[in-house]
């Protein structure tokens, strides 16, 4: 194993008033109406901030989390803020901590994405992110007078040029171009000015933007996509890339194919951080630990369970389907691919039910043990090049938010894994990414 | 003239580093004020602290046209937060003042306006407020795929179905569909839960809305469209309109077209507050508040001032037409038709050249100067005399010109039983006295 004295651990926290969980809402410590409640998630942001997590990041669907109504009803899911007003929000009562965010480039407009994520990136001090994702929610579309949502590679390609335009309107301005010279009246170097005139495929946006060009040059971009067509997605934009890994062997693989995919690409692989998820419940014994999952899941209603199946994999109804009977054969659908092609293996190599398959994607990558064990899995995944940090996702909240900052995040701090104090102002600073350049934006269009 | 009850509603206008095109040069402002938050949020808090209704942020989704030379001498349009990302970093940094962020219904997707306003208003426990627009110029249109602004029919036509699904989304749940009720596993009621499924003539939206009805019911919705299709919009729809006539008798016709018209549609007119705006500068003496005028104005050059005369003309170039002469007659704006109509009819009024109007708009004639007493004189006269149920205060610069309002009008309008001495309330909606709204039948 080579010194990974180089590399630092990085986190992320998924922020979720109910918790990851998604029968998370209903734990007895767990705060049942805390998904609308402000000064909640601002105690929570605090929290992590304590543990000097890199980032939070707020999940986003632009509808409801789902159309069946007896299972959706009773998940935590059907209320949700709207991730960039709380952000902004966040922002005033945090001072360190990164704030990172679901946007779809499916049913957005370019031009308020770039907007909203640079004055975010204003009134944090640097400290955004945007998590780029393609829509995959079919009552999405129906929200913006579609009858159904885009192709898997037609999504793709209009992220693409999406990204591109984003990034074109955040550089509008040179860093230096707002010279707001009280004296002389000039406000901006108009030599500085770089209006993008865009007009492409999917998109024709004039600028520039309005906003002179954010504290980070660019928010920091986060992604996730894991089909192939997701995989260069995220190797050539992503910056810090979200993962579901169950396995060690399996995320190493991933690990490795990013990083190449990243260099093939032109780009430092350092500088694309890969977080696969992890649910972490710390408890002072294994048994223990272990305990408080089943309890969790045992607080999954049948309804849920069917759902959580049936979201994962495709429009199919279950309903007829015993919860503690094998799933019938499924045919191929336009979901998001990569996560059906992982719980159909999942089920078929282990016969599992609908009720294990559903209990096995609620408990997510959860780790349940005792803060060494949980440390110890950090530990691992990190020196073996599997990870480069964690994006968090607790169980319910905020307990296990709080057992993590007050008994992991020290042993991670003694063992040299983790900052004891935030390296920088920013969150591009503290994940040891660089600063983009304007230039490096023309470079990159014309050098592919 | 017979006196009113009641007392003042009055909105900040926050347009930082103010509202002057030249406020940036001045001395005593932040330069950087549009993307400084500590900046923005004293400027907040001293509004709160003043006890005004709500701060108000106005918007453009893209710099209008004009030269580069006038562009590059100018702060706001280039340079400034977006506004609901402002007002929720506002809300956690205040804990009573209304906020009010424009959002334009040609630009915006009505799901992303509802969630955003409905998400607003739960982080602010209430306060939050929406100023439909339709959006002014070509230049936001060419940043959403479109050559051309839409013409000024369908804007309205499109903002109208806009705003109904909007609220439409914002009535999704019933008050009381969330239970969280961990024992029985009942999240929210099913029940009470509705999908508006939306097919009209320019909007199709299944909904439901993914947020719990928002707790002032629906955020207040402001309007300020002053042509014949705005005026008929905003008393339809609106809580609050703006206007910005300057004149009192013009003001008081408004007033009472505006007023007639809420109860046309079956509205308490009472239900209906009109703020006209008024820009003030107030100092001890009215001396004082002349030269702190003057120090403003000198500051602005007159490339500027004419290229502004040129935007609220409809985006006419006036360049080519003889300063000393009198205003050309201009094709009819797709912009503020409203703006470009007042300033003919003053124009045609006072017999004016066009070096007399881009005098008017550097020497900032909108705003009244005075001291404390005669501003409050001033506000009392209208309000007494039905042309205004307060005001959206402009503030040339910022924080010199909303300070001194804060500290020498206020206290004034206090004394003189105008304004409120503290809030009563806690939501924007118990400020202006206004009913929650019940979801819709």
């Amino acid at each position: 194993m080579t010194d990974p004295t180089a590399r630092r651990l990085t986190l992320g926290a998924l922020v979720q008033g109910s918790g990851g969980h998604i029968a998370g809402w209903r734990h007895p410590d767990a705060r049942p109406d805390g998904q609308l409640d402000f000064a909640f998630h601002a105690d929570l942001a605090r929290t992590l901030e304590r543990g000097r997590f890199d980032a939070l990041f707020v999940a986003d669907v632009v509808a409801l989390w789902g159309h069946q109504l007896d299972s959706l009803s009773r998940t935590g899911r059907a209320e949700h803020f709207e991730p960039l007003t709380l952000l902004a929000a966040l922002s005033l009562v945090t001072e360190h901590i990164g704030l990172a965010a679901t946007a779809t480039t499916t049913y957005n407009h370019p031009f308020h994405i770039a907007r909203k994520f640079a004055s975010l990136d204003h009134i944090s001090g640097g400290r955004a992110g945007w998590n780029v994702v393609t829509s995959v929610v079919p009552l999405e579309a129906a929200n913006f007078g579609y009858d159904r949502h885009l192709e898997h590679e037609l999504r793709y390609h209009r992220a693409d040029e999406f990204v591109q335009v984003v990034k074109a309107l955040w550089d509008s301005f040179d860093d230096e171009a707002v010279v707001r010279d009280k004296a002389t009246g000039r406000y901006y170097d108009p030599t500085g000015l770089h209006t993008p005139h865009h007009r492409g495929e999917h998109f024709a946006v004039r600028g520039p933007l309005n906003i002179s060009r954010p504290p980070q040059g660019h928010p920091v971009v986060f992604q996730a996509g894991s089909s192939e067509t997701g995989r260069e997605f995220a190797a050539r934009h992503g910056e810090v890339l979200f993962t579901t890994q169950h396995e060690l062997g399996a995320a190493q693989a991933f690990y490795a194919d990013i990083k190449a995919r990243a260099a093939a690409h032109g780009r430092d692989p350092a500088h694309v951080l890969v977080w696969p998820g992890l649910s972490p419940l710390v408890a002072a014994t294994e048994t223990e630990a272990r305990r408080r999952l089943t309890e969790l899941q045992d607080l999954i209603h049948d309804d849920v369970a069917r759902r959580l199946v049936q979201d994962n994999i495709g429009d199919l109804d279950l309903s007829d389907h015993p919860v503690d009977g094998p799933l019938p054969d499924i045919p191929e659908t336009n979901r998001s691919k990569s996560r059906r092609d992982l719980l159909l293996k999942l089920a078929h190599d282990e016969k599992l039910t609908i009720r294990q398959l559903a209990h096995r994607f609620a408990a997510g990558s959860a780790v349940a043990g005792t803060p060494e064990q949980i440390a110890d899995h950090i530990e691992t995944w990190f020196r073996s090049y599997a990870a480069d940090g964690f994006n968090i996702s607790f169980p319910y909240l905020p307990g296990p938010a709080e057992d993590f900052v007050d008994q992991v995040v020290p042993l991670l701090q003694q063992r040299g894994l983790l900052r004891t104090e935030y390296e920088g102002t920013t969150l591009r600073e503290n994940l040891g990414l660089p600063r983009p350049a304007v230039r490096d934006r023309h470079l990159q269009e014309t050098g592919r | 003239m017979t006196r009113r009850t009641g007392q003042l509603h009055l909105n900040a206008f926050l347009k930082p580093p103010g509202e002057y095109l030249a406020a940036w040069r001045h001395p005593d402002t932040a330069a950087d004020a549009g993307v400084n938050i500590r900046e923005v949020l004293s400027f907040a808090r001293t509004a709160e602290r003043a006890t005004f209704d709500a701060v108000f942020l106005a918007d453009l989704v893209g710099v209008p046209f004009a030269s580069e030379d006038v562009l590059s001498r100018v702060s706001v349009v280039n340079d400034s937060f977006e506004p609901t990302t402002l007002l929720a970093a506002l809300a956690a940094g205040t804990s009573r003042i209304g906020l009010i962020a424009t959002a334009s219904t040609s630009y915006n997707e009505p799901y992303h306006v509802a969630r955003t306003f409905a998400s607003l208003d739960h982080i602010s426990g209430g306060r939050a407020g929406w100023n439909v627009v339709t959006s002014l110029n070509d230049g936001e249109a060419q940043n959403f795929g479109l050559d051309a602004h839409l013409d000024h029919a369908t804007r309205y036509d499109r903002a109208e179905e806009f705003h109904d699904v909007v609220t439409g989304l914002w009535d999704s749940f019933e008050d009381d569909a969330f239970r969280h009720d961990q024992a029985s596993g009942v999240y929210f009621d099913p029940a009470k839960l509705r999908a508006l499924n939306h097919e009209g003539k320019h909007l199709k939206v299944a909904g439901p809305l993914n947020i719990a009805r928002p707790p002032q019911g629906h955020p207040i919705v402001v309007q300020a469209g002053a042509s014949e299709a705005g005026k008929n919009l905003a008393s339809r729809i609106a809580d609050v309109i703006f206007s910005g006539i300057n004149d009192l008798g013009r003001a008081q016709e408004f007033y009472a077209e505006i007023k007639e018209r809420a109860a046309a549609h079956g509205r308490d007119p009472d239900h209906l507050k009109v703020l006209p705006a008024l820009s003030v500068v107030t100092a001890p003496t009215e001396s004082e508040a002349r030269d702190k005028l003057a120090r403003l104005t000198e500051l602005l050059p007159p490339q500027v001032a004419l290229a502004d005369l040129s935007y609220w003309l409809g985006g006419f170039d006036l360049s080519p037409y003889p300063l000393d002469g009198p205003l050309p007659e201009l094709p009819v704006s797709n912009q503020s038709q409203t703006a470009q109509q007042q300033i003919y009819e003053n124009a045609r009024r006072d017999h004016l050249t066009i070096r007399d109007l881009v005098h008017r708009v550097a020497n900032d004639d909108r705003t009244v100067t005075g001291t404390p007493q005669q501003i409050a004189d001033h506000i009392e006269e209208w309000f007494h005399g039905r042309a205004a149920d307060g005001f959206n205060v402009v503030f040339p610069y910022l924080p010199g010109t909303l300070d001194d309002f804060a500290d020498l009008v206020i206290p004034e309008l206090r004394r003189r039983g105008l304004f409120r001495t503290h809030y009563t309330g806690t939501t924007l909606r118990d400020h202006l006295g206004l009913p929650r709204p019940s979801r819709r039948a």
